[in-house]
């Protein structure tokens, strides 16, 4: 998998994806809206000054508790190319995997907002090279990764029917 | 080395051997619920895939079950529009539906005999969970998820560490499972067993009735857990075949499992429970609390909206009133619960003390169908299993957290109440 550049943008802990980034608490309002909200109210402006290609970096616990599967397709129309955070809401880790969008646990002390990363997904880093910060991460286990090369669950069921994950990643 | 309940399921279903904590498997799902909060995208995303191809089928559409019960009566016409799509996805494919008013998915998949021990069940719902009563591992998926399912019979898992929790002793009168799990989320904290499996054993989980069982499981979510497993005995066999279920398989712990933490819990020595506003982990007994005013009560939920806690509300409601300025609703979990209830009186009882009771659903538990959203600066008392801010539509009000004992003797009062201290709250189902 080829490395991911972009600004990193902070969020704080224990962020519910469901509360600040999907239409569960605005019924009837699309994604395409939501995208235009998403995180106000826990860092005002973060969406309108948001570009396409930024990476969320966040506290512990990203999506908390129950998470719908918008909030993803909200960060992709947002254009989020990544979420690092020290840890992720289980439902929301699974609902990012299954939906092509990166995520990467890991120690989040030193970034702040602006700086430069670079993620390796299969190599196992992520690095802020103007701070000379530089972490491993375990790599993605492979069944992970070929599920995000895919683009997502169903992309990927829609190339291996028979959920051959394995030769995928050989 | 041995194995947990967890890696045992999930290994039987993925080819064969049990797997490994920290592995990834591909595994048979025997069974998947889709309820209407997650199936409008579902079902449309199901449309576009199959649009024009003669050759998409879904060969396991009759193994998921579709649940009209978060919108339960549908608040808007989005809602009330997903509802006829599912309609009409379970007429055309024949998968079980269980309508308005029938009852909260986690209720109805079991009482519809849906699953079995040793089974491998996912729900587009986190409290999914549930299902772990009965020794099968169930877990919370999304829509995408559940397509997958339908369209493969398969699903991913990531198979979880176990942290292994023991029960000393039958709990008193007056204190239930409600209580049990508020005391781990006091230890552990909200998500505090995120990404991992819980497996309660020992013998107060053998003296629980299977309805607390249910709490027990379902209320692990809160703890962020994935999975939260009993083994099964004589109780979890009779009432699996009463409701019909497959023959069970059931699957033990090995004695040299390895798990992240063994827990124990004096069960025997427990008093109720609360957990304070906003924060499902802000714990406390209810005797540090007593004299604390409320204003509204609500039992209803998957956590515990059961027959034993509408019992146990009506042992202590009997002919009695509702504190003055207190405004008290029950929303029975499930349309079966609903009508034993009416047989043995219950809602009776609870109408004459001055409670509403509501059609089966989900309602007391989010501000969803918008019935029951309190005003600036009450205190609500509920027995469901979340209380972040505004949860109940008014984020200036607040929402504590306890057994429906401690709903109910609280709403006799007026003030959060230990259900010991009451006549009628050391009412407890002959075992
Ligand atoms: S009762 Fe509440 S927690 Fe349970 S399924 Fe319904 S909305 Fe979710």
């Amino acid at each position: 998998m080829k490395i991911i550049k972009g600004s990193a943008r902070i969020l704080g802990k224990e962020v519910s994806t469901d509360i600040h980034c999907s239409s569960k608490y605005l019924p009837g309002k699309d994604t395409a809206f939501i995208a235009t909200v998403a995180f106000d109210n826990v860092a005002p402006g973060f969406a309108k000054t948001f570009i396409k290609g930024d990476i969320i970096v966040a506290g512990e616990n990203f999506g908390i508790n129950s998470s719908r599967e918008q909030a993803v397709h909200v960060m992709h129309q947002m254009g989020v190319a990544a979420i690092i955070a020290p840890s992720f809401g289980r439902q929301f880790y699974r609902n990012a995997i299954n939906n092509g969008m990166p995520v990467i646990e890991c120690d989040i002390s030193g970034i702040v907002a602006g700086d430069a990363l670079e993620v390796d997904l299969a190599g196992g880093s992520i690095a802020v090279p103007a701070k000379n910060i530089v972490r491993a991460v375990p790599p993605l286990p492979a069944a992970v990764q070929a599920l995000l090369e895919a683009g997502g669950l169903i992309p990927f069921l829609q190339k291996h029917p028979d959920w051959n994950l394995k030769e995928q990643t050989a | 080395m041995g194995h947990t309940i967890a890696e045992k399921i999930l290994g039987h279903h993925a080819g064969g051997k049990p797997a490994k904590a920290g592995e990834i498997v591909v595994a048979d799902v025997d069974f998947a619920m889709i309820h209407d909060a997650r199936a409008g995208n579902a079902l449309k995303m199901i449309e576009k895939l199959g649009a024009g191809r003669a050759d998409f089928a879904l060969p396991h559409v009759k193994r998921t079950a579709l649940v009209l019960d978060h919108y339960s009566p549908p608040p808007n016409m989005e809602a009330a529009n997903t509802h006829v799509a599912m309609r009409a996805f379970a007429d055309k494919h024949g998968s079980p539906l269980y309508d308005v008013g029938d009852g909260i998915c986690h209720q109805v998949l079991p009482e519809g005999g849906h699953l079995t021990c040793g089974d491998l069940v996912v729900g587009t719902d986190t409290h999914s969970t549930t299902y772990g009563a009965f020794n099968a591992f169930g877990t919370g998926v999304e829509g995408t998820d559940v397509s997958a399912v339908m369209m493969t019979g398969k699903l991913w898992f990531r198979v979880p560490e176990t942290i292994r929790i023991e029960l000393n002793g039958a709990l008193q009168p007056g204190v239930w499972a409600k209580d049990v799990t508020l005391t781990m989320l006091g230890r552990l904290g909200a998500e505090g067993a995120n990404y991992q499996a819980l497996e309660y054993c020992g013998s107060g989980v053998a003296a629980m009735a299977i309805d607390d069982r249910m709490t027990l499981s379902n209320h692990a979510a809160e703890l962020g857990a994935k999975a939260a497993l009993l083994e099964a005995d004589e109780k979890t066999f009779a009432w699996l075949k009463a409701h019909g279920a497959a023959a069970p398989q059931p699957v033990k712990a090995d004695a040299d499992a390895v798990y992240t933490q063994r827990i124990v819990i004096d069960t025997a020595k427990l008093a109720p429970q609360v957990a304070r506003q906003h924060n499902i982990d802000d714990v406390v007994a209810v005797p540090d609390v007593a004299g604390q005013k409320i204003q509204v009560a609500l039992i209803g939920t998957c956590t515990n909206g059961r027959l034993d806690d509408i019992r146990q509300a009506a042992a202590i409601l009997k002919g009695k009133k509702l504190a003055k300025g207190v405004r008290m609703i029950v929303t029975p979990a499930s349309r079966a619960i609903y009508l034993t209830a009416l047989r043995e009186g219950l809602f009776e009882i609870l109408t004459a003390a001055g409670a509403s009771v509501e059609a089966a659903g989900c309602g007391t538990c989010v501000n969803i169908t918008g019935h029951y959203i309190a005003g600036d600066d009450q205190v609500v008392i509920s027995s469901a299993n979340r209380n972040f801010k505004g949860r109940l539509g008014n984020p200036k009000s607040e929402i504590w957290i306890g057994s429906a004992a401690t709903v109910a003797a609280s709403a006799l009062t007026g003030l959060i109440t230990d259900a010991r201290t009451v006549a009628g709250g050391d009412w407890r189902a002959a075992a």
